[in-house]
């Protein structure tokens, strides 16, 4: 067996505790309220138990990251599994550096959950090492990749602290206009939760089927000296497509509930690698999550934040508050150094200048104006509590167009690292 | 109206100061119960002023932390607006490929909008912002950090964030002084006044923000130092093999001794990408030099002398003296570099040379056999315009071209026009030998062999820099991170007490990190046998 298929082992194992940690998180918060015990003896011994199966889950990630690295000899940060896998790892490590500061087990209970279901999104890109093209091939792809995606660890730790703050604050019992629309939103955010969870189900399901469909796609490009330039390319599609690739045609389609007739075909304006398949790819995934959700709400005939919210009782709301803002707060520098400052350096390195207004760097640049102002409203204009969570939200938002909208929707130098 | 600013301690304050800059003791009205507003320590600020004339009133709309924020936002949402479609093509660029969408991006401007005015504008406005926040706010902090009166007002002290008042046993100034080791244990600076106490750590922590914010000046002065002629220079050439080409707008020459590209071999590759080339490496092996003697005269030579010899691949530029070259791309269509030709007697069928022909600066005069060739006209990718006259497409020979004055036997004595294409597709294209008419019968000047024509395999692309602000970006960019850093991993700590006829005021501050004052607090009056939960010392308001 060699390193890289004894690293995926570990990989699966590091899943399978994070998907037990998140349960023992549960346990710790919902069974406070169980009659048989004493709460505070509860929480002590269950959350150290939790603990205790995280960090073994955070050790087998690592093995992960380790292994391949030496099997593959090149840092497994250069395409998008290997990226997706490692902002999983660093999300564990951001929950566990802030749970070290605070003990509070509750934070599992929504930090867990966020690195399986990276986990499991990096999962759905090829797994296969691919060799470093030669701008990537320098020693601040090791340094670049890991601190910004750190820095963005950091963030999501502050999102899921925030989004608990949301749930544990928002009055489902209030029905004026201000309350109803706090909810709503609430709702949105768990609605894309799902939507995310309805992609990842719907790939493994196709791929577990087997699904292929090809496509022959002709791209015009003009080149410098005004020449048109017509390159072919093949695409294969896992999903059954909605959408078929801009100016293509089909080489061979499975037929699945009639789809191969339809293939509405991408807009051209869609420019990132492979535009089709990925737009295809999130009509399918909000098709599944929307389907998902109904299903939820038709067994549990309430908002899933009404259902969430008798659990989040007896969790003290500022110190989620404080501890959302402090993730935040040790995420930012850590998120300036590796995301604009290193990038900076690199770009010089690599391509000649240190900036350049590429769609990659002006939303990383975006996203640190965004959380600076995050700061400055906290800092100096007193914004706490309810806003300041919704700020988080926003956040986590931008940071995950940054890393996935920009490749999806516009194409630019870091299109590579799409896939 | 004249505002009696002097407190009951005796101290006269400046007008609008919150906080007593002595003992503390606000000096407004508060709400009851809430604990008291803390930042800049209560100090006036100079955008507080009354009356202001228009000089204060510019100061005060940049001193506004809500005007910087809505600025921020204001080039937040400015910067992803210019990255709906790719900066800088041109009009016709992005009607063909975006439609109406793409027109009117281009007509607003919107193609180099991180050049435009406004942008520029917005982040000048920043930079305004940055030094008026932090001057309005450090000077302030600053004084009132540097005088700290130990006893303070017992009203300044319960109405901190993190409280306890209780009762205490023994010696007061004894006691205090007991307390006042522990917390030196926990690296705090205690200064002590009789039965008041005040104990700070870490400090420097508050300069944070205002180092961070000289950082960020640093960077936007030197980026508008890159408006500077000279201070920026960005051009990209390219270099064949084996070539020298001037640096554009320096006195150095690049020769490409020899380009390589290496690529993965295919079991290095996963089965995905089986069969593509996937480059590994690409370099240019480089010589950089300096022009000493007759230098941009035309028509002479330039005196050359190596400098340095260095290999750039992508990564790792060849610098010197502040010029950088990068390694950007290259390209594989092989161009040619050198024929040898010979030239034919088509009478007596001999054959004379070969010579050396060149395509880029050839002589100007051959002598081959008993004929001599001067050089008239080159082409480097020959093509007829429209009125039938001889023009060249571009300056690569893609299609090179050349018409000698040929003299010798047989020949006119005052030479006859010969025109000359290497390729012979060219040849057949051009229907050399009808251009050429008689002296087409005489004599042909042909290459014989594949040994006798060079090709240049690679051109590689080289960007040439200089960015003398690069220096500054870096200060900049180092002062920013430090900054952050002190403020972000330490927190300004204080702590006042203050026993009064065996009661016990305390009270501490932090601008950060609630939770860790807290645990200082608890964690001292546990040594001095008072047991609080840490949740029972918080005073509620604000965490920050």
């Amino acid at each position: 067996m060699s390193w890289v298929d004894f690293s995926g082992h570990a990989y699966l194992v590091a899943f399978i505790l994070y998907c037990v940690a998140f349960i023992f998180y549960v346990i710790t918060i919902a069974g406070q309220k169980w009659s048989n015990r004493n709460s505070k003896h509860h929480v002590a011994r269950w959350g150290r138990m939790s603990f205790i199966v995280s960090s073994a889950g955070l050790a087998a990630h690592l093995t992960f990251f380790f292994t391949r690295w030496y099997g593959s000899g090149q840092i497994p940060t250069s395409n998008m599994y290997e990226f997706m896998s490692f902002l999983a790892m660093a999300v564990m490590l951001a929950f566990t550096i802030i749970y070290v500061i605070y003990r509070k087990p509750l934070l599992g209970m929504f930090a867990t959950p966020l690195a399986v279901l990276i986990v499991a999104y990096a999962s759905v890109f090829p797994k296969d090492v691919q060799p470093l093209i030669p701008s990537l091939d320098s020693y601040w792809l090791k340094i670049h990749v890991t601190t910004a995606a750190l820095g963005e660890a950091f963030f999501a730790v502050g999102f899921a602290a925030g989004l608990m703050y949301l749930l544990r604050i928002v009055d489902y019992t209030r029905k004026d206009n201000q309350a109803r629309k706090q909810q709503r939103w609430i709702e949105y955010t768990l609605y894309v939760i799902v939507v995310v969870v309805g992609f990842i189900s719907i790939v493994f399901s196709f791929r577990g089927a087997g699904y292929e469909a090809h496509f022959t796609q002709e791209n015009i490009s003009i080149d410098t000296q005004g020449q048109t330039i017509i390159r072919t390319e093949q695409v294969e599609y896992n999903l059954p497509p909605i959408f078929k690739p801009y100016n293509s045609h089909a080489d061979s389609v499975d037929s699945f509930l009639g789809l191969e007739k339809l293939q509405i075909e991408t807009p051209s304006w869609m420019k990132g690698v492979n535009a089709g398949r990925k737009l295809n790819t999130v009509v399918w995934s909000i098709v599944a999550g929307s389907l998902l959700y109904a299903i939820l709400r038709l067994i549990v005939r309430k908002p899933l934040g009404a259902v969430i919210r008798p659990h989040m009782e007896g969790v003290n709301p500022n110190d989620l508050d404080e501890i959302s803002y402090r993730a935040i707060a040790i995420g930012f520098p850590v998120f300036t150094l590796g995301a604009l400052i290193f990038a900076m350096i690199w770009a010089n390195e690599a391509w000649g200048r240190f900036w350049g207004w590429d769609p990659k760097e002006v939303w990383a640049l975006i996203t640190w104006l965004f959380y600076s102002v995050y700061l400055h409203f906290r800092l100096s204009r007193g914004w706490q509590g309810l806003r300041s969570a919704w700020l988080s939200v926003i956040g986590f938002v931008i940071v995950w167009f940054t890393l996935i909208g920009v490749n999806l929707i516009i194409a630019g130098m870091h299109s590579y690292a799409g896939v | 109206m004249i505002q009696n600013t002097k407190c009951e301690c005796g101290h006269q304050n400046p007008p609008d100061t919150l906080l007593c800059e002595s003992c503390g003791k606000p000096q407004t009205e508060i709400p009851e119960n809430a604990p008291l507003e803390m930042r800049y320590d209560g100090m006036a600020r100079r955008s507080q002023k009354r009356n202001p004339n228009p000089l204060d009133m510019v100061w005060n709309f940049f001193s506004s932390v809500k005007i910087a924020i809505i600025i921020i936002i204001i080039t937040l949402i400015g910067a992803a607006i210019g990255t709906i479609y790719p900066q800088g093509n041109t009009a016709e660029y992005y009607k063909q490929t975006y439609g109406w969408g793409g027109e009117l991006y281009y007509k607003l401007g919107l193609s180099t909008m991180y050049d435009s005015w406004w942008f520029v504008g917005l982040l000048v406005m920043i930079g305004t912002s940055l030094v008026i926040c932090s001057l309005d706010r450090v000077l302030p902090l600053y004084r009132a950090l540097s005088k700290q009166q130990i006893r303070k007002h017992p009203m300044f002290i319960t109405r901190q964030k993190t409280v306890y008042t209780g009762p205490i046993e023994g010696n007061a100034e004894q006691w205090v002084q007991e307390l006042a080791g522990h917390l030196r244990r926990r690296r705090y600076r205690v200064h002590t006044d009789g039965t008041a106490l005040l104990a700070e750590k870490n400090r420097f922590s508050r300069w944070g923000p205002y180092i961070n914010h000289i950082g960020l000046i640093v960077l936007l002065l030197a980026l508008l130092a890159r408006t500077i002629p000279d201070w920026k220079l960005e051009e990209t050439i390219a270099v064949r093999d084996g070539e020298t080409v001037q640096v554009p707008n320096t006195n150095y020459y690049v020769k490409n001794e020899q380009f390589t590209v290496e690529y993965y071999d295919q079991d290095e590759l996963p089965d995905r990408l089986k069969n593509q080339e996937r480059p590994k490496l690409y370099k240019t092996e480089a010589v950089l030099y300096e022009c000493v003697e007759s230098c941009g005269e035309p028509g002479i030579e330039p005196v050359l002398e190596p400098v340095i010899d260095y290999d750039i691949t992508v990564n790792h530029p060849l610098a010197y003296k502040g010029v950088k070259l990068y390694q950007i791309g290259y390209d594989d269509q092989p161009m040619l570099k050198a024929v040898k030709p010979v030239i034919e007697d088509k009478q007596s069928g001999q054959v004379y040379g070969p010579f050396e022909l060149p395509m880029k600066n050839p002589q100007t005069e051959f002598t081959v056999g008993p004929y001599s060739l001067s050089l008239k006209a080159q082409y480097m990718e020959f093509a007829l315009n429209d009125e039938g006259d001889p023009v060249t497409l571009s300056r690569d020979p893609k299609a090179p071209a050349f018409i000698f004055i040929v003299k010798g036997p047989g020949i006119d004595a005052s030479g006859e026009p010969y025109m000359y294409f290497p390729l012979q597709k060219d040849k057949e294209r051009f229907s050399q030998d009808q251009i050429n008419r008689t002296l087409a019968s005489k004599i042909e000047i042909r290459v014989d062999g594949m040994e006798n024509v060079s090709y240049s395999a690679y051109t590689s692309y080289l960007l040439i820099r200089v960015d003398r602000a690069l220096t500054y970006v870096w200060i900049g960019l180092g002062i920013c991170m430090l900054g952050l850093l002190m403020g972000a991993y330490w927190h300004h700590r204080r702590i006042w007490l203050r026993v009064d006829d065996g009661v016990l005021s305390l009270g501490a501050h932090t601008n950060k990190n609630h939770f860790g004052m807290r645990s200082d607090v608890a964690w001292a009056l546990a040594q001095m046998k008072i047991d609080v939960e840490k949740e029972k010392l918080d005073n509620g308001g604000y965490n920050s």
